[in-house]
């Protein structure tokens, strides 16, 4: 009995030192589907560090993580969607970045480089920046010219099943423009206005349900879904691989965002942390993550080596016409309770 | 004694059957289903399983869902069985049995999403005050454990409420010191108890999604959060592969457990 | 011998316990030391936790999602319904919605466990092994696989049929998982069935409902009550199988507390539903209770 209990401790003993050297590691927490896998690998064998990658589906499920589950010690490097940077910066949740060992945010384009969000770039830098809107099958609905959001909340113009967004800010944007509110309203009238269309929305027989942008993009793809609120580069990848799918930006508006690389106030391994920005900050990289992920890239080093159709094509890079009538997502500091209750109970009734 | 059963009886039988092994049924056809997209049948094939084999993440989530159950299942069963042999064998006042009773019945009877919602609030104080704690196999086993202890000691108290005290009280009678009592007639009797208490405790770490979704950390995912996580992005083949992999698992596991203890019992 | 018996028995310091001449001082001494792992994992793990839980209902949410301990009961008011936006039943409707899931849930599990108790019991002893062990291979297996299963099998179900997402699906999913739990409490007591009270009753010329209410039911009591426990705690706070098959068009209350914990980041709000379930879970276990218990008595 003895001597069962001491190999047991010196089993333990041993485990625990392997458990002390750990190959160098750095983790990453971004959107699912967000990189391309060749990049961990050339990383890892550029640096010797190995790449953990975690991801989520919607903005507010990373924000509980890093708040409340403890994320922000745990991660190195987290994307974050703009409108939430101001909120984790004043939580103090995150670290500001060392320039001296950034040597590629140089490359950042001059209109991301200081960013209303983000003063001065101090916290964080472009990761990748895109558009939201309709991905739908061609078939099902008639051409893109008069793509609106009715399309969507309508019950008379639905064309057939649809999934909505399962992220609070992106869904009220889309119910704001549609009766063409600014997507930061703090009207009640109007943020409960927007709610209601929602709420119609989702009681429809024809309505799948709430999901990621992700999720969305898989049900149109594989055919359970005629249209999904979607992002511009999961629409995009989609209609490569199936040209019956296309991608538009409705006539009322949507939302234009960046996502940018951050560093958590407790990062276990903030040097590593900077040492894949700034592989993320290469052009050779930025370009090679674009032309992946089929969204616009912040990089201007990276802009001339895309490829020409990816350069031109206005789902990516639009026109100043569609840029009109796309805003940002703003932080709405304590009007945010505003637009969480009533979320809740668009997702409760 | 047989009696006879109203017809009515073994369809409603059958039909609930049916039920049960519906979904099951489900994911293993389409696990071999050579079609990518859900709805038609393209032929038999076996890639997806060959796929599962090279992905990392799956492979990670099985290993952490093993240590993360054999981990709790030890210590579980040792302070369930010592808890189950303090309430039985020892005289205590009644006051005290009904509070101990009620402390042992509290997990079982609490659902599983405000024990999880619980440990969240706790950790992230115990986070505040030392800095410790992060979510991961650390905080996940100590969740699991907690509601281990109580099925164990259930189990094992049962099986010690028919044991009884006759053999030893003889044992006793014998000449025998309380050690030996325990060693040589107490715990080979109990036995039984005791592992099908630990398998219980195992079959319930294993299959937990609830306190693991809100304990677990980046590194520290288990199959069925791995599952859960992947459905919400889409239901791919994969998903079917893993899933029908684990139920056989699980068949192989609860078959074989049975037959040992049936053949122990022999 | 009679002072014997008047005297307060506890004032004799020793007792026999198991063969041994010891104090019961002593003893509970050694029971304490025993059990004191589990009862101290217990109460720091289990019972500090929930405290802290209600306390935490009792806090607000900053504007950012932090916690606030200044003392509030605007949580519980939000959940009767006063919100930013006026009156609204939503959450007293979710929690109506849960308890009626989980009853209906219940019931129907109990309604499919007697026929498959009494087909099981009836057969060799052989079949019965088997079959009970087929019953037993869907509990082991994990909830999220069946429940995703399920969705599978939906998908052949035409959208707008309004079943899946919806309140059919959800229902389907719930009796199926919970079902062994309500089979196996029951099985046992149906296994030891007297029959010769059944047969007395048909001798009596009782109509078969009668047999079955009055000679068989009341036999299987005890294992009827543990089969409603058992169904109705998980059924009360599931949230996995509403939450893949109901979409986040049918929500319950573990939906809610999920919420609250995740993309609302409300905890104190969470807490406080946590309660409401609480609160839920002991008045569904009271009414199942009090009947068992009387019926029992008699």
């Amino acid at each position: 009995m003895r001597r069962v209990a001491a190999l047991a401790l010196a089993a333990l003993a041993l485990g625990c030192s392997q458990a002390e050297k750990p190959k160098p590691q750095v983790t990453v927490y971004m959107y699912s589907e967000y990189i391309d896998p060749e990049l961990p690998r050339e990383f890892e064998a550029q640096t010797g560090i190995r790449v953990r990658l975690d991801v989520y589906e919607a903005t507010e499920e990373m924000m509980a993580k890093l708040q409340q589950a403890g994320g922000a010690s745990q991660y190195d490097v987290v994307v974050v969607s703009d409108h939430a940077i101001p909120v984790l910066t004043k939580l103090g949740l995150l670290q500001p970045l060392e320039a001296a060992k950034l040597p590629n945010a140089k490359n950042v384009s001059p209109q991301f480089a200081n960013p209303p969000y983000d003063p001065g770039s101090k916290y964080s830098l472009p990761y990748q920046w895109g558009t939201m809107g309709l991905l739908y099958r061609k078939d099902k609905v008639p051409q893109a010219a008069e793509l609106s959001w009715s399309l969507l909340l309508e019950p008379a113009k639905q064309p057939g099943l649809f999934v909505l967004i399962d992220s609070m800010r992106d869904m009220m944007a889309v119910a704001l423009k549609m009766h063409g509110a600014s997507v930061n309203s703090r009207k009640p009238d109007e943020v409960r206005a927007a709610s209601d269309l929602i709420l119609a929305a989702k009681r429809s027989t024809r309505c799948l349900g709430f999901e990621g942008g992700v999720g969305g993009k898989n049900k149109v793809a594989d055919g359970t879904a005629t249209l999904a609120v979607v992002y511009s580069g999961d629409a995009l990848k989609a209609c490569q691989e199936n040209d019956q799918l296309a991608y538009g930006v409705p006539r009322e508006g949507s939302i234009i965002w960046v996502d940018a690389m951050t560093i958590p106030v407790n990062a276990p391994n903030p040097d590593a942390a900077h040492q894949f920005i700034n592989f993320i900050l290469d052009a050779k990289v930025g370009a090679r993550l674009s032309e992946f992920t089929c969204y616009a890239t912040p990089n201007a080093a990276s802009l001339p080596l895309l490829k020409q159709e990816d350069r031109e094509n206005p789902a990516i890079y639009p026109p100043e016409e569609t840029l009109k009538k796309l805003e940002y997502l703003e932080d709405l500091g304590d009007d945010s309770k505003l637009y969480d209750e009533i979320w809740t109970a668009v997702k409760a009734r | 004694m047989r009696s006879r059963i109203h017809p009515l009886v073994g369809l409603l039988a059958i039909a609930t059957f049916v039920l049960l092994y519906a979904p099951l049924m489900a994911v293993a056809v389409f696990s071999v289903n050579a079609s990518r997209v859900g709805t038609v049948w393209r032929g038999f094939t076996l890639r997806w399983y060959a796929r599962l084999l090279d992905n990392p993440a799956v492979l990670e989530a099985a290993w952490n869902s093993l240590v993360l159950a054999a981990a709790s299942t030890a210590i579980a069963t040792v302070l369930g069985t010592a808890l189950a042999m303090a309430l039985a064998r020892f005289p205590w006042p009644k006051g005290v049995r009904r509070l101990l009773d009620l402390l042992v019945y509290l997990p079982v009877v609490t659902p599983d999403i405000l024990f999880a919602a619980a440990l969240v609030v706790a950790y992230q104080f115990l986070r505040a005050v030392s800095g410790a704690f992060n979510p991961g196999l650390l905080t996940m086993v100590l969740g699991h454990v907690t509601f281990q202890i109580a099925f164990v000691a259930l189990v094992v108290g049962s099986r010690l409420a028919t044991m009884g005290r006759t053999l030893d009280e003889a044992a006793r009678d014998l000449y025998a010191t309380p050690s030996v009592v325990f060693r040589r007639v107490t715990l080979p009797l109990l036995a039984p108890g005791i592992a099908a208490g630990a398998m219980l405790a195992f079959t319930l770490s294993l299959d937990d999604f609830v306190i693991s979704f809100f304990t677990a950390g980046p590194d520290s995912t288990t199959l069925p959060l791995y599952i859960y996580a992947s459905l919400r992005r889409g239901i791919t083949p994969e998903l079917h592969a893993l899933s029908t992999l684990i139920v056989l698992a699980t068949v192989l596991l609860v078959v074989s457990l049975e037959a040992l203890t049936r053949y122990r019992k022999d | 011998m009679a002072e014997l018996r008047r005297a307060n028995v506890r004032a004799l310091p020793l007792i026999v316990w198991y063969g041994r001449l010891v104090t019961r001082r002593r003893l509970w001494g050694e029971g304490a030391l025993l059990g004191l792992g589990a009862v101290v994992w217990l109460l720091v793990l289990l019972v500090l936790p929930m405290i802290a839980l209600v306390a935490l209902a009792f806090a607000q949410r900053g504007p950012y999602g932090e916690i606030t301990w200044d003392f509030t009961t605007e949580n519980f008011r939000r959940l009767l319904g006063y919100g930013a936006f006026g009156w609204s039943a939503d959450y007293v409707r979710i929690l109506g919605r849960s308890l009626w899931v989980a009853f209906v849930t219940t019931v129907l599990c109990v309604a499919l466990s007697y026929p498959l108790a009494f087909f099981i019991a009836g057969r060799s002893r052989v079949t019965r092994y088997v079959l009970l062990g087929l019953a037993i291979v869907p509990f082991c297996t994990n909830l999220v696989i069946r429940t995703y299963g399920w969705m599978m099998i939906f998908r052949f179900v035409p959208a707008e049929a309004g079943l899946y997402p919806g309140p059919f699906a959800v229902f389907v999913g719930m009796v199926s998982s919970e079902l062994p739990f309500a089979l196996l409490p029951l099985y046992a007591v149906v296994e030891r069935l007297d029959w010769s009270l059944v047969e007395a009753a048909r001798d009596l010329y009782a109509s078969r409902p009668r047999v079955f209410l009055h000679a068989i039911v009341p036999q299987t009591l005890p294992g009827l009550a543990a089969a409603t426990i058992l169904t109705f705690i998980p059924a009360i706070g599931a949230f996995v199988v509403p939450d893949l098959l109901g979409g986040a068009k049918y929500m319950l209350v573990g939906n809610l507390i999920q919420q609250q914990f995740g993309a609302s980041r409300d905890l104190p709000f969470g807490a406080a539903v946590s309660l409401a379930l609480l609160i839920l879970t002991l008045v569904g276990l009271f009414v199942i209770h009090r009947p068992a218990r009387q019926e029992a008595a008699r």
